[in-house]
């Protein structure tokens, strides 16, 4: 009898061996070829390190897309650039359709960097796909061959207001025209973008907009006491800080020393609170803090669509084998949007510009099919929709960012609302 | 807000809150300035590495509090000696090959060194944000409506101290008056008998010993990552324009005035003036006063 099981054993892994060894084979008769696109990232200067996790989640996407028939029949491969600065983003656009002669340019993290780099892909009418940057000119310069899968800014600033008034005014008691929201922001076009439409979003929803927008230049800020001292002067509920990198943890430290009461802190983005560094620089005195992001942990698969949750799993376990933790904002905008190039190039068969663009047009996938719970519909700008492109609200629980709006969407619950004494938020 | 408001106990709070973050402010960029000055006063180079060197002692901190748990006060007195010893280092690979060529020459040389230290930076430790917070940084105090932390303090304490410290060595020991003798006339001192040499090697290593220690001691209160320099150095070199060339307590004092421009203007007017006000000023001085507040007469071009 023993041995019968273990002949059977021994069957099984040979057939499950050359099983995978013939699929194996069969991919590799599939992908004739490479097929190259350039890829533009800040892997220097100050926006080095989520310029690297960005391109981790691409080549973990680009991995996932070569395992499921590759593009256009063919592997596809990267050509990388660093361009940690606007002129380099240019320039080095320009060398990828030039000398590595690519047809399609992806990237670029940052605002700062998507509107040169567009610029020159746009002038040898070349296909340029924008995964993460949010500035709202982005789109509306009339440019052709300029795609975003990610929402702009100006959803952003939507989202968020929509949030305050939807969640957190009925749990801290107040009507949406009793509850007083004061705005800080870096002054890059990032920080502007999401911050100007947030304060016009506040003022159409009735909500108490007290002083004028605080911005400052993240790079060279060094004390935010200044402006902590005229926040408590304005006693607001809420701030709205949409802050870039250090300027986060600046001034969470500085509001603590100050004994700055708020009864919440809303950012928006994978930078400054939305990102790594300020859970790991703030540990649990971060609690408390929300983001709105790609969604953490605590987000339910069951609630997307059965494509989507195929997708969506085998993106996040992939994540986790490769850095061995749950997905961060920067791979998944890059994710997300680099899948989501596959989708529209399965569907042109072809990086001719025209046909690109009717398979981008055509595309109409509701809210849950694909990673990241998002869904397609793009506009005539090349704009992905806020509708369709789903974001949700995470908030800072002992050192980790967990997703707890919209409800529908997750498993975890928002805390601490409103914030208590700064020593009692654990 | 308004300053035609009553005067009132919440303003006078204010007003004291805003005097304090001056101070404190003002200390750590004494701090940073100090070690420019003395190179740019006796070498009479600019230093554009300087902020690296800054970076560098953040890092020196960060890595000691994280894998001895070392505390940054500790590791102050590690770090003087040792930096000391990377400018000694870095002024025989680097910055003796071009002592005695043109400016031109010199900036591009010590730019140079600045992108390499950061890329090595970045490479060695990646551009990740990291932070250390042993105790006396989470610790605020609390007097009389006023809210600082003790590292701040401390900082600032040191700051003082070693501006001072380094006056007097200018000032009362023997080295000090070669080191000014020096930059005063380097052919008369040649003369003189005086090895320039080893006096700007002395020069250049102490001014990297103190920036090292400025890192240590800034760690607990800023992010440390590849380009943290750059965050300060440009400011100093406002401060060390306000102050004087080569004057330590010229620093000093145009560290507290670059603060209180910046405390005021971020609260009167917004922090993005902030920028403006002080290089508005730093345009001023050197139109009407271009060797400074407290530098002497025609100080700007000696040796140049």
């Amino acid at each position: 009898m023993r041995r019968r099981i273990s002949l059977t054993i021994a069957v099984a892994v040979v057939v499950l061996a050359c099983t995978a060894w013939l699929t194996a084979a069969t991919w590799g008769q599939a992908l004739s070829g490479e097929y190259k696109i350039g890829v533009l990232e800040p892997l220097t200067g100050p926006l080095a390190g989520e310029g690297k996790r960005h391109l981790e989640g691409f080549e973990v996407v680009r991995d996932l897309i070569n395992e499921r028939g590759g593009v256009m029949g063919k592997r596809l491969s990267f050509v990388v650039a660093d361009v940690p600065d606007p002129t380099a983003a240019a320039s080095e656009a320009n060398r990828l359709i030039t000398r590595e002669n690519v047809k399609i340019i992806t990237g670029t993290f940052s605002s700062r960097l998507c509107g040169a780099a567009s610029e020159a892909a746009a002038r040898h009418n070349v296909i340029y796909w924008e995964t993460s940057c949010v500035d709202p000119r982005f789109n509306k310069r009339g440019l052709k061959n300029v795609y975003r899968t990610e929402i702009d800014a100006t959803g952003f600033g939507w989202y968020n207001i929509d949030f305050i008034v939807k969640h957190l005014a009925p749990r801290f008691n107040l009507k949406p025209n009793e509850l007083k929201i004061a705005f800080i922001s870096e002054d890059s076009s990032y920080g502007q973008g999401v911050t100007e439409s947030a304060v016009a979003r506040a003022k159409e929803v009735g909500l108490q907009v007290v002083g004028p927008v605080e911005y400052y230049n993240f790079q060279t800020i060094n004390d935010m006491t200044p402006i902590i001292v005229k926040l408590k002067q304005l006693n607001p509920d809420v701030v709205h800080h949409i802050a870039y990198t250090n300027d986060a943890p600046l001034f969470w430290r500085q509001a603590r020393e100050q004994n700055f009461l708020f009864k919440a802190l809303v950012h928006a983005g994978a930078t400054g609170y939305g990102g790594s560094d300020f859970g790991k620089a703030m540990g649990n005195d971060g609690n408390g803090v929300f983001a709105l992001l790609e969604p953490g942990p605590g987000f339910k698969l069951e609630s997307l669509k059965p494509d989507g949750q195929k997708i969506e799993k085998d993106f996040r376990d992939a994540i986790q084998k490769r850095t061995g933790s749950y997905p961060l904002g920067a791979h998944q905008l890059a994710g997300g949007g680099l899948w989501l190039l596959k989708v529209v190039l399965d569907r042109a068969q072809s990086d001719d510009p025209e046909k690109f663009r009717s398979a981008v047009m055509g595309l109409d996938l509701p809210v849950g099919t694909m990673i990241n719970g998002w869904g397609v519909k793009f506009s005539e700008t090349g704009q992905n929709s806020n509708e369709r492109v789903q974001h949700y609200m995470l908030q800072w629980q002992n050192g980790q960012l967990v997703t707890v709006w919209p409800e529908e969407f997750t498993t975890n619950r928002a805390k601490w609302i409103p914030l208590g004494p700064w020593d009692q938020r654990k | 807000m308004d300053p035609a408001r009553p005067l009132g106990p919440a303003q006078i709070d204010v007003f004291a809150q805003l005097g304090v973050s001056t101070v404190l402010l003002g200390g750590i960029y004494a701090l940073i300035a100090v070690g420019l000055t003395l190179i740019f006063g006796i070498m009479r180079v600019v230093n554009f590495a300087h902020g690296e060197f800054l970076m560098l002692g953040m890092y020196l901190a960060f890595w000691a509090f994280t894998l001895l748990s070392l505390d940054p006060w500790f590791v102050l007195f590690v770090s003087i000696p040792l930096f000391f010893g990377i400018g000694v280092v870095t002024y025989l690979l680097v910055m003796k090959g071009v002592i005695h060529a043109s400016h031109n020459v010199q900036i591009f040389t010590t730019v140079g060194l600045s992108t390499a230290l950061q890329n090595l930076a970045l490479v060695l430790w990646s551009g990740d944000f990291h932070t250390v917070r042993p105790w006396h940084a989470a610790t605020p105090i609390r007097l009389a409506g006023t809210a600082f932390n003790l590292s701040q303090v401390v900082a600032f304490l040191i700051a003082i101290g070693l501006t001072v410290l380094l006056v007097l060595f200018m000032r009362w020991t023997h080295t000090g008056r070669v080191m000014r003798a020096t930059a005063q006339d380097r052919d008369a001192a040649i003369l003189m008998g005086i090895d320039t040499d080893r006096v700007y090697r002395l020069t250049f290593a102490i001014g990297i010993a103190a920036v090292g220690a400025a890192g240590v001691l800034v760690s607990p209160l800023y992010a440390v990552y590849p380009t943290a320099g750059l965050q300060f150095v440009l400011l100093s070199y406002v401060v060390v324009v306000l102050g004087g060339l080569g004057n330590m307590m010229g620093a000093l004092i145009g560290s507290l005035i670059v603060a209180a421009v910046e405390v005021a203007g971020s609260y009167y007017f917004g922090t993005a003036w902030k920028e403006i006000f002080y290089f508005v000023l730093f345009i001023a001085v050197l139109v009407f006063r271009p060797a400074g507040l407290f530098g002497q007469r025609g100080a700007e071009n000696l040796g140049v």
